[in-house]
């Protein structure tokens, strides 16, 4: 998917978010990083449609994610910085369906997405469980279950593995690699997008850097001073 | 704790459909409101174990789940012996746990999802009318269920913040924070469901 940024801005009323800024991207994986509050979660809540810019527009393969954003729908899918925010009904199985009910499929169509959703993230197991008995690990695969199952064209990440042990860290970072899905990931984990075709730096609210996964870690790691 | 009580099975009861369970639940329950011959009530507490049975629910699993309901009915049945009459007492104590058994029974055979389901078209006419759009309420019942463990988390470790710190537990100081904390995750809840696209269109802000 083509992502076009035109001239956007984000302010919240006197607070600038994101200063203006125009950008072009098509790579598979592109990671985001900067100091808190730098702007890059609002850089992917534009991009997701879940902001409306300011100033300019985001345009989607062309289309533009406020004017026709009909046209988008379900063409992108979010993974929050708390996945079990975004996990929605009791059981793991139902909130995965909860999507694809949404748009319509039912019967047998609807059981056999479900359960290929679940498999393709080996999490067959929790079908039945309840999102409050999951470690981080197993919710951030449920909620990217409930997310791909509608199949989106473009993945935004927001921190997925915060607060993540190491084992189910290396679980999501290893998910994320091998995901066919194009994907925008913001974190702060360094080690994730290292090896990404496109980094983009944030620092209070503009684009500091852009380029390759190791030049952008380095300009960073200066630019905090470590 | 509001957690789903749903039983694994494909028992008869567990293939018939969520609304016809209802409506023989709600006839059943009208039914026996209105009845008080004592050998007819007995019948009918006999039959709700059965059917309780039928579904995979034995008798200790069925007194685990109904405990309370059971102990507040026998305390009514009490207050109506002494009160009224060991007849009128006699009539609760086997009218309300046949009512509560056939609804426990209905409870465990169908799923969340497939009440969600039914309550969403009983719904519809109201949406055809205007009123409001039938899934949201679904998805309100299914939000309730979800986040009900999840709040009752949160008071348990800004219940733990408090002793840790040596602050004696006293609701009014937890009930701020949690409602602050609650609002704040209903925010992201929203975001979320607009992210999936759950009630059609995002809703852009």
């Amino acid at each position: 998917m083509r992502i076009q940024l035109e001239n956007v801005g984000l302010s919240f009323g006197e607070r600038v978010a994101l200063h203006t800024l125009s950008l072009e991207l098509s790579e598979h994986r592109i990671g985001v990083i900067g100091l808190n509050g730098s702007g890059k979660t609002s850089f992917a809540r534009l991009i997701a449609g879940l902001a409306r810019p300011t100033a300019g527009r985001v345009l989607l393969d062309g289309l533009d994610t406020v004017e026709q954003a009909k046209a988008l729908e379900g063409r992108t899918g979010f993974i929050f910085q708390n996945p079990g925010n975004q996990i929605i009904l009791p059981i793991i199985e139902d909130d995965i369906a909860l999507g694809l009910k949404s748009r319509g499929v039912d019967g047998a169509d609807l059981t056999q997405r479900v359960s290929a959703a679940l498999n393709r993230f080996g999490i067959e197991d929790l079908a039945r469980r309840r999102p409050h008995e999951l470690s981080g690990g197993q919710l951030q695969l449920a909620a990217l279950a409930a997310v791909t199952v509608t199949e989106p064209d473009l993945i935004l990440f927001d921190e997925p593995t915060n607060q993540l042990d190491l084992r189910n860290r290396a679980i999501v970072k290893d998910t994320i690699a091998n995901l066919p899905e194009q994907a925008v990931i913001v974190s702060h984990d360094l080690d994730l997008v290292a090896g990404f075709e496109r980094v983009l730096v944030f620092h209070e609210g503009r684009l500091a850097f852009d380029g390759w996964g190791h030049e952008a870690l380095r300009f960073y790691r200066e630019l905090a001073g470590c | 704790m509001l957690n789903s009580l749903h039983i694994e099975g494909a028992s008869w009861l567990h293939r018939m459909g969520t609304g016809w369970k209802l409506f023989a639940l709600f006839v059943i329950s009208l039914a026996l409101t209105l009845i008080d011959n004592l050998p007819v009530l007995a019948g009918a507490l006999f039959a709700s174990l059965i059917v309780a049975r039928s579904i995979g629910m034995k008798e200790r699993m069925l007194w685990q789940r109904t405990k309370p309901v059971l102990l507040t009915i026998a305390f009514l049945a009490l207050v109506n012996m002494v009160l009224l009459s060991p007849r009128d007492g006699l009539v609760i104590l086997l009218r309300l746990p046949a009512i509560l058994f056939f609804a426990s029974a209905v409870t465990a055979s169908t799923s969340l999802s497939a009440f969600i389901d039914c309550l969403t078209r009983a719904a519809m006419p109201l949406e055809k009318m205007g009123l409001l759009r039938a899934a949201d309420l679904g998805l309100a019942l299914g939000l309730v269920l979800r986040f009900v463990p999840e709040i009752h988390e949160r008071y348990r470790a800004l219940r733990d913040a408090h002793q840790a710190r040596g602050i004696p537990v006293k609701l009014h100081r937890l009930l701020g924070p949690l409602i602050i904390s609650t609002l704040k995750d209903a925010d992201s809840i929203a975001d979320a469901i607009d992210a999936r696209g759950i009630r059609g269109q995002k809703s852009r802000h």
